[in-house]
Order: C-alpha cells, then sequence, then structure tokens
C-alpha cells in the first residue's frame, strides 16, 4: 500500500527535489555573487557581470579592504574595527552567559517570592524594541565616561542579551527534574555545589546555544555599535556600513565584497562548525517563550 | 537506628486556602518500616519532603530522636530519601554517585572507598560501579538509588513511590529485596507509595492518608481487617471490599439482614451479636470477595456462615480464583470461587457467606462500627 | 545497622546556621545584578523615554512638560507618515513572503529528502549574517547599472529593466526582498521542528481514512500547528518593527525619505537631526506597536500554559 502510493508519486518527488534545489540555489547565490566579486579586479566588475567568474582572480579587493580602504574620514581599512568587534563581543558573550547560567539556575531551582514575576519581566524584555532606552542609554554612559568605548558596548550588549540568555538556561534546567537537586541536597550540597558539581556539567548543550546565539548577535550588531560607538571604537558593522555608502571617490565593488565577507567570516565559521546549536537557539527562543 | 515523631504536622501553600497537611501525628518506633499510602495527592509525598526537609511545615514538629529537626537544613538532618524517578546525577559515574555525599561531607578517601565497596557489595551492583546511569537498566538504576542512600548510613531513609518507575515483574522482585535488606539491616524505613499490594507486603505498620488528614495507622492486617472507615476499607484489597446497604433485623439466633440478588430471590445473612443495638437502623455492610466462596463443608457449622443462590453476571478468571460479579441489595459484589468449582455467567450458583471477617460502617459518619 | 557512624556535618551549630542563613539569600543575592541591569536598563529608561516625549528637548534633555505636542507634530510629520505606511508594506510582505515560503519548504523537506541537513544548513544561513552584510550584497545585486540587469542584458535579455534600488516608488520592495532572503530559513526552521513534533499516528491514521497527503497537510497538519504560526509572526512582527541595520546599509532611508521605517526615522531625529522629544514619541510609538502585538500574544500563552 504504502510502496504503491510511493511509485504513483514519483512525479511529484521530483517536483519536490526540483524546488527544494531551486531554492536552496537562491539563498546560494548572493554568497557566491559576493565572493567572486570580491576575488574581481575593479575593470573586471565594469565589463563582466554578476555571476561571471572573475578573469583574473585577484586578492587586491581583500588587502584593500583590509588596511586600507576609507570608512569615513579614515582609510586604514577595517582591520581595527574587525578587532574592535572582538574585544567587544567576547567579553560580553562570556559575561552574559555565565549571569544567564546562574539566573537560570535560580529560577528554575530556587524559586522566591517574585522569581516568576521576575522571569516575567525579563521575558517582557526580550521584546522592547531597543529605540526605547537608546536616548537614555547614550546620556547613562555618557555619565558613567564609558560613551564611545568597547567597555560601554560590553555594558550595552551584557544588559539587552541577560534576557535572552537567561530564557535559554532557565527553559534548559526547568526540563531537569527537581528530585536531582534534591537528592544533592540531602547528599549535603549547597547552592553553589549543587550548581557547580550537578547541574553544570550537564549544561554543554545549552551553553554552547548560549554561547554562538549571543556571539551572532552580538557580532551582527549595528544599532548599539552606531548609537554608543564613534571613531576607533566602532564594531566592523559600521565600519562596513561606512565603507559601503561612503560617497567620495570611485565605488570598488570588489573592496566592498571583501569587506562584507571579512565581517560575515566569523558568523559563518561559527555556524558551520556549529550550526545545531545555533538552529536550537533559534527555535528555542521563539517556541518555548 | 533512630526514632522518629511526628507532631501534629501541618503544611498550608501560599495562594491555596486548604491544607495540604491537616495535623499529621505518626510515631514510628527505631527499626519500623511505615508506609504512607493513600490516592495521589492526599499530601504522602509532601508529608516525606517535610520530614526531608526539602518543604518547610506550617505548624507542628518533626522530632528525631528527641530532637527537633523541623527548621533543619535537609543536609544536617543526617536523612537519605530515594526518589521515584532514581534521580541519578546523569554525569556522574555509578561510584561517584554512591560517594558524591560522602565527599561532600569531607570523609577521607580510603573510608569512601571502603563504604562504597561495602554497599556497591550489598546490593550486588559492584560491576556496574564505572558505568553512568544512562547504561543501566531500571532495575539497576533503582539499585544504584538505593545505594547511594544506604553509603551515608543515615538515621532514617525515605523511599518516595521507588519502584512505581519499573515494569510488574521487575517490582516484585525489589520488593522482595527491599523486605530483605530491611529485615538485614534492621533500619528505620518511611516509604510512601499509592500501590496497596506494597504496603501490604513490606511494612510493619501502615498509614492511610486521605486529604492530608491520616484515615488509619496499623499493621497490615488491622488495617485490612479491621478498616477504620469506608475509605480505607475501600482502598486496601484488590479486588475491593463490596458495599452492600442493609437493615438490621432481629432474628431468632441474633441479629440479622436480608439481601436481596439480582433475580429477586432474597437471602438472610446472620450478623455478629455485637450489632444487636443497631436493630432497625441501616448499616453498610462491608463483605470482601473471599468471604463469599463455593460451599465449603467445613466452614458450614458457624451461626454466621449463610447460604444462597445468586445470578452470576460476570467471571473473571485470574489464575488461581475465579473473581465472580453478583448483585446484592442492587449493589456489584466481588466474590472469589474455587476454579474447580465452575460457575457459568448467566447462571445461579450457589455461594457461601462467611459473615465472621465481615465489617459495618454507619452510613452517617462512615465509620467501623466497633465490636463492644 | 550494627553500628551508626554520626557524619560530623551534624556537629557544627553555630557556623552552620549562619551559613544556612546566607544560603538562603544566595539565590537573590545572585539574581540581584540582572534585577538591577534590567530593571534600569529596560524599564527605567522606558520611563525615561516616556517622559522625554513629552518634552521639548533637541540636542540637549530638557525637563518642560509640553503634553502631547511631540506626538502631535509626529502625527503631522510626512516622513514619520512615510515610515509608517512603509512598515505597514514591509512588515505584512516580509511576514507574508516568509511564511509562504517558509512552510512550503518546511514540508518539501518533512518527505524524507535524502539531503535533508544540507539544504537545511543552507537555507539558514543567512540568518547567521549580519543585516549590514546582507544589504551590502543586496545593494550590490540590485545595483541599477553593474548588477542584475546587466546581467540580464548580459545573458540576452536586452530589454530587463530593474532600477528599484533608486525608485522612491519601489526602493522598500527591495528591503523585502533582502529581509526575506534573510529571515524565510528561519521560518522553515520553526516549521519544520513543530512537524517532527507531530504525532504520526494522526497521518497514519488520516490515511487509513483515505485523505490525500495534500489534504491531509492542510487540514490536518498545519492546523494543528497554529502556535507554532503565532510565535513565527510573533518574530518577524518583531524584527520588522525594529529594522534599521538592512534600511540603513541598503537605502539609508533614500531615495530622499522613501525607505524611512519608524526605526530609522527614530534614529535620525534623535541622534543626527537633534529632535530628542519627536525621536522619544516615536519610539514609545513603537513600544506601543510592539505591545499591541504581544499582550494578546503572551495572554494567550500563558493562558495556554496555565492547564498543564
Amino acid at each position: 500500500m504504502t510502496e504503491r502510493s510511493h511509485s504513483g508519486l514519483r512525479p511529484s518527488r521530483i517536483a519536490i527535489h526540483a524546488v527544494l534545489i531551486l531554492a536552496a540555489l537562491v539563498y546560494l547565490i548572493p554568497l557566491f555573487i559576493m565572493l567572486i566579486t570580491s576575488f574581481k579586479t575593479p575593470m573586471d566588475i565594469r565589463t563582466g557581470n554578476l555571476m561571471a567568474l572573475p578573469s583574473e582572480w585577484t586578492t587586491l579587493g581583500w588587502s584593500k579592504a583590509w588596511s586600507e580602504a576609507c570608512t569615513g574620514v579614515q582609510c586604514d581599512g577595517i582591520r581595527g574595527y574587525f578587532w574592535n568587534s572582538f574585544k567587544m563581543t567576547v567579553p560580553a558573550v562570556l559575561i552574559s552567559t555565565l549571569l544567564g547560567a546562574f539566573n537560570g539556575y535560580v529560577l528554575s531551582k530556587w524559586k522566591f517570592r517574585g522569581s516568576d514575576l521576575f522571569f516575567g519581566m525579563l521575558l517582557f524584555g526580550c521584546f522592547v524594541p531597543f529605540q526605547v532606552v537608546l536616548l537614555p542609554m547614550a546620556a547613562t554612559l555618557g555619565k558613567l565616561g564609558l560613551a564611545n568605548t568597547t567597555s560601554g558596548l560590553v555594558l550595552v550588549h551584557v544588559v539587552y542579551g541577560v534576557a535572552f540568555t537567561t530564557l535559554f538556561f532557565r527553559n534548559y534546567y526547568v526540563a531537569i527534574p527537581d528530585a536531582l537537586v534534591k537528592a544533592a541536597r540531602l547528599d549535603g550540597a549547597g547552592f553553589f555545589t549543587i550548581f557547580f558539581r550537578i547541574l553544570l556539567p550537564m549544561s554543554t548543550p545549552i551553553f554552547m546555544v548560549s554561547l554562538i546565539w549571543q556571539f551572532t548577535q552580538i557580532w551582527n550588531d549595528f544599532l548599539f555599535g552606531v548609537v554608543f560607538a564613534s571613531g576607533d571604537s566602532q564594531p566592523i558593522t559600521v565600519a562596513l556600513n561606512n565603507l559601503v555608502n561612503t560617497s567620495t571617490g570611485v565605488k570598488e565593488y570588489n573592496v566592498d565584497m571583501a569587506a562584507a565577507m571579512i565581517a560575515a567570516l566569523p558568523t559563518l565559521v561559527v555556524y558551520i562548525v556549529a550550526g545545531k546549536y545555533f538552529i536550537r537557539g533559534l527555535t528555542a527562543g521563539s517556541i518555548k517563550g | 537506628m533512630s526514632q522518629l515523631e511526628l507532631r501534629g504536622i501541618r503544611k498550608t501553600y501560599p495562594g491555596i486556602a486548604e491544607e495540604t497537611l491537616k495535623g499529621i501525628d505518626i510515631d514510628i518506633a527505631s527499626g519500623e518500616f511505615l508506609i504512607l499510602v493513600g490516592p495521589s495527592g492526599c499530601g504522602k509525598s509532601t508529608l516525606l519532603n517535610t520530614i526531608a526537609g526539602l518543604e518547610s511545615i506550617t505548624d507542628g514538629a518533626i522530632v528525631l530522636d528527641g530532637q527537633d529537626i523541623s527548621t533543619m537544613e535537609p543536609k544536617d538532618r543526617d536523612i537519605a530519601m530515594v526518589f521515584q524517578s532514581y534521580a541519578l546525577y546523569p554525569t556522574m559515574t555509578v561510584r561517584e554517585n554512591i560517594a558524591f555525599g560522602l565527599k561532600i561531607r569531607g570523609l577521607p578517601k580510603a573510608d569512601i572507598d571502603r563504604e562504597v565497596a561495602r554497599v556497591a557489595d550489598l546490593l550486588q551492583i559492584s560491576h556496574l560501579l564505572d558505568k553512568k546511569p544512562s547504561q543501566l537498566s531500571g532495575g539497576q538504576q533503582q539499585r544504584v538509588a538505593m545505594g547511594r542512600a544506604l553509603a551515608r548510613r543515615p538515621r532514617i531513609y525515605l523511599f518516595d513511590e521507588p519502584l512505581s518507575n519499573l515494569d510488574a515483574k521487575l517490582r516484585v522482585e525489589m520488593r522482595t529485596e527491599i523486605k530483605k535488606l530491611h529485615q538485614r539491616l534492621g533500619t528505620t524505613i518511611v516509604y510512601v507509595t499509592h500501590d496497596q499490594i506494597e504496603a501490604m507486603t513490606l511494612a510493619d505498620r501502615i498509614a492511610v492518608l486521605k486529604d492530608g488528614e491520616l484515615q488509619q495507622l496499623g499493621t497490615p492486617k488491622e488495617v485490612y481487617d479491621t478498616p477504620a472507615n469506608l475509605f480505607v476499607a475501600g482502598f486496601m484489597g484488590s479486588p475491593a471490599m463490596s458495599f452492600v446497604p442493609v437493615t438490621v433485623a432481629r432474628g431468632e439466633r441474633g441479629p440479622e439482614a436480608e439481601v436481596r440478588g439480582e433475580d429477586g430471590r432474597s437471602l438472610t445473612l446472620p450478623l455478629p451479636d455485637y450489632l444487636a443495638d443497631r436493630v432497625g437502623q441501616r448499616v453498610i455492610l462491608g463483605i470482601r470477595p473471599e468471604h463469599i466462596t463455593q460451599p465449603q463443608a467445613q466452614k458450614q457449622d458457624s451461626r454466621l456462615v449463610a447460604t444462597g443462590a445468586f445470578t452470576i453476571e460476570v467471571t473473571e478468571p485470574t489464575g488461581p480464583d475465579v473473581i465472580a460479579l453478583i448483585h446484592l441489595n442492587d449493589t456489584p459484589v466481588h466474590c472469589r470461587i474455587d476454579p474447580e468449582h465452575p460457575v457459568t455467567w448467566g447462571e445461579s450458583a450457589e455461594l457461601m457467606f462467611d459473615m465472621k471477617k465481615v465489617v459495618f460502617f454507619d452510613p452517617e459518619t462512615e465509620q467501623r462500627i466497633a465490636p463492644h | 545497622m550494627e553500628h551508626i557512624q554520626h557524619t560530623p556535618a551534624r556537629v557544627a551549630k553555630a557556623p552552620t546556621r549562619l551559613l544556612d542563613g546566607l544560603q538562603r539569600w544566595l539565590p537573590k543575592l545572585v539574581v540581584a545584578p540582572t534585577f538591577v541591569l534590567v530593571g534600569i536598563g529596560i524599564y527605567a529608561f522606558m520611563i525615561w523615554t516616556g517622559v522625554l516625549s513629552f518634552t521639548s528637548s533637541s540636542f540637549l534633555p530638557v525637563y518642560d512638560f509640553v503634553g502631547f505636542d511631540q506626538y502631535a507634530k509626529l502625527m503631522d510629520n510626512d516622513r514619520w507618515l512615510t515610515a509608517s505606511v512603509n512598515l505597514g508594506i514591509f512588515g505584512g510582505l516580509f511576514i507574508l513572503c516568509c511564511l509562504v515560503i517558509g512552510v512550503v519548504l518546511a514540508i518539501f523537506l518533512d518527505q524524507k529528502i535524502r539531503q535533508e541537513g544540507a539544504l537545511r544548513t543552507i537555507y539558514l544561513y543567512p540568518m547567521a549574517l549580519s543585516m549590514i552584510v546582507t544589504g551590502t550584497v543586496w545593494k550590490w545585486i540590485l545595483n541599477p547599472s553593474l548588477g542584475l540587469e546587466k546581467l540580464m542584458h548580459d545573458w540576452g535579455w536586452s530589454s530587463f529593466s530593474f532600477d528599484w534600488l533608486v525608485n522612491s516608488d519601489m526602493a522598500i520592495y527591495t528591503i523585502v526582498i533582502a529581509a526575506v532572503w534573510q529571515a524565510s530559513g528561519f521560518v522553515m526552521a520553526l516549521f519544520l521542528a513543530g512537524l517532527r513534533g507531530v504525532d504520526s499516528a494522526i497521518i497514519r491514521a488520516a490515511r487509513v481514512d483515505g485523505a490525500s497527503l495534500p489534504r491531509i497537510y492542510w487540514s490536518i497538519i498545519l492546523p494543528s500547528l497554529r502556535p507554532v504560526f503565532f510565535s513565527a509572526v510573533m518574530v518577524l512582527a518583531h524584527i520588522a518593527i525594529k529594522s534599521f541595520d538592512l534600511v540603513m546599509a541598503m537605502t539609508a532611508g533614500g531615495p530622499g525619505y522613501s525607505t524611512d521605517l519608524p526605526a530609522v526615522f527614530m534614529y535620525t531625529h534623535s541622534f543626527t537631526r537633534g529632535q530628542m522629544g519627536l525621536g522619544s514619541a516615536s519610539a514609545m510609538l513603537m513600544l506601543g506597536a510592539i505591545l499591541a502585538l504581544l499582550v494578546p500574544y503572551l495572554y494567550s500563552e500563558l493562558r495556554g500554559k496555565r492547564h498543564d
């Protein structure tokens, strides 16, 4: 019965495959265009077309984007901003994930009067449009002397990332039976012992989810970067946007594309290496939320 | 070995009007195996958690060996617990699971090793020590969970439905195992279950709970033979006790009552003498399946035995017996009949009522009418 | 038990009491930093912005109460009107296209496709990119002279013309294209996860009843994925309302202000045009829009959970 219906569906299965493959091409083509354009000469770009392979492969675009291209008034390339992004992303990711892990632990295993309300507050924080906090945050960073600094950006990303990381960990720990914590308490373990000896060793997957999600979010952020940083402290996304939208001189699309590739590489690499956790982060945030 | 007193334990959860525990008083003797039994939501697990210190009590006192431990942290109470889900630490090996509590209490390594070896030997899990819980079968996990409790040599052991996640065959095996262990070690155990067979087979004494109130506390035999009220009577025993409303009448040789079958035929049942002062009143007759059998010559001579014919409505062979269903005074009643004595559904059969062990309840108070 | 060795834990009294007290406070102590950060960073700042929106603040905050002046100004502002209409067009099309593409891809992928893993990876990778990168690439692809148009001409379709990026009537649609490219894979992932959660016995039962596969999907499986549908709409709407990066990278709101979205409007007025009061008012309206979506959503979610 099943067999027959399968052979009967043959043409439709071919159609399904065709649609899926076509869709895959549509998703891949922009990456392909970005890649080949970045290896073209400006001449090639003017004479060839989007899909044509470079007639002469050159890394000129890449080196120029890295160290010479103009991002506004300065013309030192995007390398400084690339490292800025790292200096901002790594601490922000670590701090927000650690805070999230502890919060999630408390909000699932050590509930207190008002803890559910607190969790509700955090949950709501995931949805607030950041525009509504930009002006006060800018003023506060200025007062704290953190305006236009990487530390300031780290603080901002921790504040607005901790709601998500808490959500991840809380939902993960809620699924772990309470009996485990009870057993450990009877065994004589306290708050931190239970966390470090029992729960933490079980938390590798959710740590991966949180680290990867936060890394992608913070690395890719543009809004906070453009509002709270200027000049030397800007992250890569802001620099890329400045580079692409600089109106001075001749447009060099190979440089634009190389810069875009450089900005995209860290998150792409993370996605390819640990995509499984990235997808879990994406779906966890919205399904269980 | 330790002795535990529960004095007027009350528990109210914030936001819930009704008390979860309404003043529980139980004295548990040293070395006693006490079973808390009751339907789900009766408060038995809450009571166990309060003994462990995992939940606070609203009123009353928990006294262990003369010391009030009501407000102590769980870790200071020196109590071990075996959980329904086993709650084995998934990232630790069996050895580490058993050793965890000892390590936290700062025992020297040599002592820990010796203790783990002793427990593993006792429970025959020595070959599993280096495995992770996920590599074990349900029965093995169960043993490890018990091992973890035993290793600490606590003053009291608490078991929270430890066998309910096992399949039927394994459950019977582990039941025997636990009984042997208790007899060998003589430990004080408080054990929660909703399975009345487990309660009957394991307990020194059974505490039956319902809606946060203690219904009866007694040996399995007491609870089974002289249940305190309708609830206990219906809860203990399978198939359950049948309840037939009857009116007590004065007979020539003592009190008696008439019961009518589905087909209209009736039988006069002799009642024990202590019901003489209830003549003319309605009582509820509680009769267990084993009290209604095929006629047995050796029992016939008693005054409290009667025989009559009733229509068999359903028969359920269980192997050792056949459970037959009849109706008495429009109430379904189960009888336990020897399979060698065939009965057929839809036909009438002679049945013998042994009224010696039958119990009676007041329909108003639902309490058992005690002999006086 | 023969001999009871009383473990040392029971001996200590006074220090334990102190530690126990600390233990009781530990959970609260641990979440306190987050409580402060979020309490100030989200809630206090939200109120602060609300206050600013009732003042005439321009380059610097001034705390003079001017009532609903800024909101009234906003309603009369052509640019805000354009931004709101754009949000309607962009949000509507973006959500619709993402849902259709995402659902179709998810259902097709659910047909025991051998290369499912690889395909899924490909559909979803744009989600890992920064919107700025996405914008940069699509800006290049849709470049009126050197991009798609030239490609079509080279391939022999000489009459093909595509100038949406610089056409103030059409530019908003180029942003929809780029956004759909980026986010539709995400909807696919959501629905695929949902489809995997459907009890296969239901499908078998429907087959026994003689239903065709498309019919089973349409009338049994998709209706059972209502919650997934709602959370997808919720997340997409959220992305749409916050959309800022993509516009900045592709058109910077242009040509003119034809592709302005509320988020761009808010940024421009608050940080480059020195109209803090007006910017705050626009931010509050964005918050209002999200609340209008969020409150019914959370309400139904929580009500659903109560029944567990």
